[in-house]
């Protein structure tokens, strides 16, 4: 398939009164898109999702505590807009946390705010707005909505797009993304710009917002237990089976990584893979990364879905330089793609998002690399 | 001028630009502060700024004017001035109530703690806290209808109960509880009674002299006062143990300077409320039930909770069954109507009402419940409006729900 021409900026035009319901999570992106939305005539309602409880209140985290609720609700007050606290949190927790815990335990490494955007925000959110009359729904990601189709955001350093293979594909007739067309400094410029000086220089989140410590261990052991198979300890083997050391629970580890692993290798050593089953963490070389090709399940398309055979670029981590492939095989929610360009660290359960250019055509969780070098005994172990 | 915003140029809300007069449907949360209350406070922020403690003419005139209101409040309750003590408001009073009189009966053996499940968090909140320290707590069963069930009461209370506390009128459903019946049958057995009358005050007749209750909490800003002031009624020679230490003020029960100014506002909402109580509830109940009708003749199948019980006429409490109530405040907030869902003090929470769980109401309807509360500026075209506003809602949520 051929690259669609990209769209020029586009404009939502000034919809007179229409209702719009923002996520706005008191960070300075969805804030300005409350503000732009103002501007263009809407009727801005705001709501902060509230979607988990920390033990202990963490003072310092930017994202997802009381005080971005605060945050969210002064701004609206400024905007002179309402402003609602959506409690979230049974559902979050099922959809999100829960399955965030099992995925590991599956020896995948998930993303939790790809099942975030898909549930939580576009399905949960969507409903809300619903049972308020809101026409449209809207938030503070970097991505583009132009009729009806999903494009990347046009600030290549923040373009979200990565994240939100999941939404339904229905959403995206009634979805607003007011910053997805700027980059973050234009976003921070119009926050000072129209006053919003309380959130304009707030830092922003990098970490999972339910782990703001970055130990996704204690939520795996919180979920599941501590004496969960997924943090016991487990041999180290390397592609010929033998071992070369422990760890203390194969949850640590992810395709690609090297810390955490023993030394002594004339090369250096990466995890190629992670067998629940047997609580192995496989290591190998640099080359054994590599894979050529990819299976995807729980596949979502925001376009009709592409024929086997066809061409598109696939991303298999956030910010990854597309790379060239070619759907073989496309059955249910299932695909199959092989790679022009071999992609190190294909991960299970992490996304696959096939673009068109800066199109987003759909996406999947990678259920595991093929074509890989050390292929046979991944599958055997799959 | 600098860059510092000049808070007052805000926009006004939308909200109110695109729509009549919102609608306040939640005196039970908080009321206006009276016109009449406000100007009698007026001279305490400005000339009478004096200590009452002071001995000089500044803190003569404020003791006064604290020694004036303690008696006016005194007036209204039925009591003695000196069984008057001026608090911060509802929560330090039913902890003063609760805390103050188990440390005092601890030592004496007396380690029963009897309630009920739909007490406010404060009552609960106290006596979860003095049951660590030692106390044995008590629940009382209520029936669906949420009133206290004699059996449990007769069954719990026994001579080894300091403290009964049972709130007399419920802040999320409006039921009234026998509380002349339950304070004699705490005295029978040598107990003390407490009763948490936030929401009673101003409706029911609170009176000391013919209702044998020992303690009793209520709060400024639930009749017309500010928020930040309350009073205690300690019948004289209820022992009880101070929750903070410091100078002698008002005997020492509750130390720190006196907020001389709410104390006469509350003093004078409390006037107000007791002038027009029986008006006020002719007029309130009406009100209620007239809302009532509306929303029941439309919605046939939404439940009012308490409705087998006296209930006081300024709560209307209601489930629909297949609606959420969080999806269903947003939609009436921005078709502006402003209620709340069980009670403010609880919202954000992710629990059901302990309140309606409490009376035992299904799962999908404790999810589900909105609370109405009348008031001041309520009028009847007020409920003509929630009458109808209110059931398009809810016809339109279903609609949602089944498409």
């Amino acid at each position: 398939m051929l690259n669609t021409a990209v769209p020029s900026t586009p404009t939502h035009p000034p919809r007179s009164r229409e209702r719009v319901l923002v996520a706005m999570s008191g960070g300075v992106d969805s804030s300005v898109a409350a503000a732009l939305l103002v501007a263009q005539g809407y009727d801005v309602v705001g709501a902060t999702m509230k979607l988990f409880c920390h033990d202990t209140d963490l003072p310092d985290r930017p994202c997802c505590s009381l005080d971005s609720v605060n945050d969210a609700r002064r701004v609206c007050e400024q905007l002179g807009i309402p402003h609602y606290v959506l409690n979230m949190e049974s559902a979050f927790s099922r959809d999100v946390v829960r399955n965030f815990a099992e995925e590991y335990a599956r020896g995948r490494t998930p993303i939790p705010c790809v099942r975030c955007n898909t549930f939580t925000k576009f399905r949960d959110l969507v409903e809300r707005a619903d049972g308020i009359d809101a026409r449209w729904v809207a938030t503070g990601h970097y991505a583009r909505v132009v009729n009806g189709e999903l494009f990347r955001g046009s600030d290549p350093a923040k373009d979200q797009s990565y994240f939100l293979w999941g939404l339904p594909r229905s959403v995206l007739d009634r979805l607003l993304l007011p910053v997805g067309d700027g980059t973050k400094q234009q976003t921070r410029a119009a926050a000072h710009a129209v006053g919003l000086e309380v959130i304009a220089e707030k830092t922003e989140s990098q970490d999972i917002c339910f782990v703001p410590d970055g130990d996704h261990t204690r939520i795996i052991a919180r979920e599941l237990g501590a004496d969960t198979p997924a943090l016991a300890r487990g041999p180290i083997v390397t592609l010929d089976g033998s071992v070369v050391g422990e760890h203390e629970g194969y949850a640590r580890y992810t395709i690609g990584q090297r810390r955490g692993l023993p030394g002594g290798f004339s090369a250096p050593m990466f995890v190629v893979a992670i067998r629940p089953a047997e609580r192995t963490v496989v290591v190998g070389p640099r080359d054994a990364l590599l894979g050529r090709g990819l299976l995807a399940r729980e596949v979502n398309w925001l376009v009709d879905p592409l024929p086997v055979g066809s061409h598109v670029q696939v991303r298999v981590r956030h910010r990854q330089e597309p790379v060239g492939a070619e759907l073989i095989h496309s059955e249910g929610d299932e695909v199959e793609l092989a790679l022009q360009l071999p992609i190190p660290a294909i991960t299970p359960g992490q996304s696959l998002v096939m673009y068109d250019g800066d199109r987003v055509l759909g996406g999947g969780l990678i259920e595991r690399a093929s074509g890989v070098r050390m292929a046979l005994p991944l599958a055997v172990a799959s | 001028m600098g860059g510092c915003p000049d808070p007052y140029s805000r926009p006004e809300p939308l909200i109110f630009r695109t729509m009549s007069e919102p609608i306040y449907m939640d005196h039970s949360a908080t009321t206006p502060v009276l016109p009449e209350v406000f100007e009698a406070m007026q001279p305490f922020f400005g000339p009478r700024f004096g200590n009452p403690s002071s001995m000089h003419r500044w803190g003569r005139e404020a003791r006064v004017a604290l020694d004036e209101a303690r008696e006016r409040v005194a007036r209204c309750l039925g009591a003695r001035q000196d069984e008057v003590c001026f608090t911060s408001g509802g929560t330090e009073g039913d902890n003063l109530a609760v805390l103050g009189c188990w440390h005092a009966a601890r030592t004496e053996g007396r380690m029963g703690l009897v309630t009920t499940p739909i007490e406010h968090k404060a009552v609960l909140a106290a006596v979860h806290h003095a049951a660590h320290e030692g106390a044995d707590e008590r629940i009382l069963e209520v029936t669906p209808d949420g009133v206290v069930s004699h059996d449990s009461a007769t069954k719990l209370i026994d001579d080894t109960v300091a403290l009964v506390s049972v709130m007399w009128v419920n802040n999320e459903i409006g039921v009234i509880q026998p509380v002349p019946e339950l304070a004699r049958l705490a005295h029978e057995h040598g107990a003390l009674f407490h009763t948490d009358a936030v929401q009673a005050f101003g409706k029911v007749d609170v009176d000391a002299a013919s209702v044998p209750f020992d303690m009793l909490t209520i709060s400024g800003h639930k009749i017309g006062a500010p928020k930040g002031i309350g009073a205690m009624f300690i019948r004289r020679g209820t022992p009880l143990e101070p929750l903070l230490h410091g100078g002698s003020q008002d005997r020492g029960r509750r130390p720190g300077t006196e907020n001389v100014a709410f104390a006469v506002g509350l003093a004078r909402a409390a006037e107000l409320a007791v002038e027009h109580r029986v008006a006020e509830w002719t007029r309130l109940e009406a009100l209620r039930d007239r809302l009532q009708g509306l929303i029941l003749d439309r919605v046939p199948d939404a439940v009012v909770h308490g409705l087998g019980a006296p209930r006081a006429p300024h709560v209307l409490s209601l489930s629909v069954p297949g609606v959420e109530s969080e999806s269903l405040l947003m939609a009436l907030d921005l078709a502006g109507v402003a209620c709340s869902g069980g009670s403010a003090c609880q919202s954000g929470s992710t629990l059901p009402s302990h309140v309606l769980v409490a009376l035992g109401v299904r799962p999908d309807l404790t999810r589900g419940a909105v609370r109405m509360s009348l008031g001041a500026l309520t009028t009847d075209e007020c409920v003509d409006r929630v009458g109808e506003i209110f059931p398009r809602l809810v016809n339109r949520a279903r609609g949602v729900a089944a498409a």
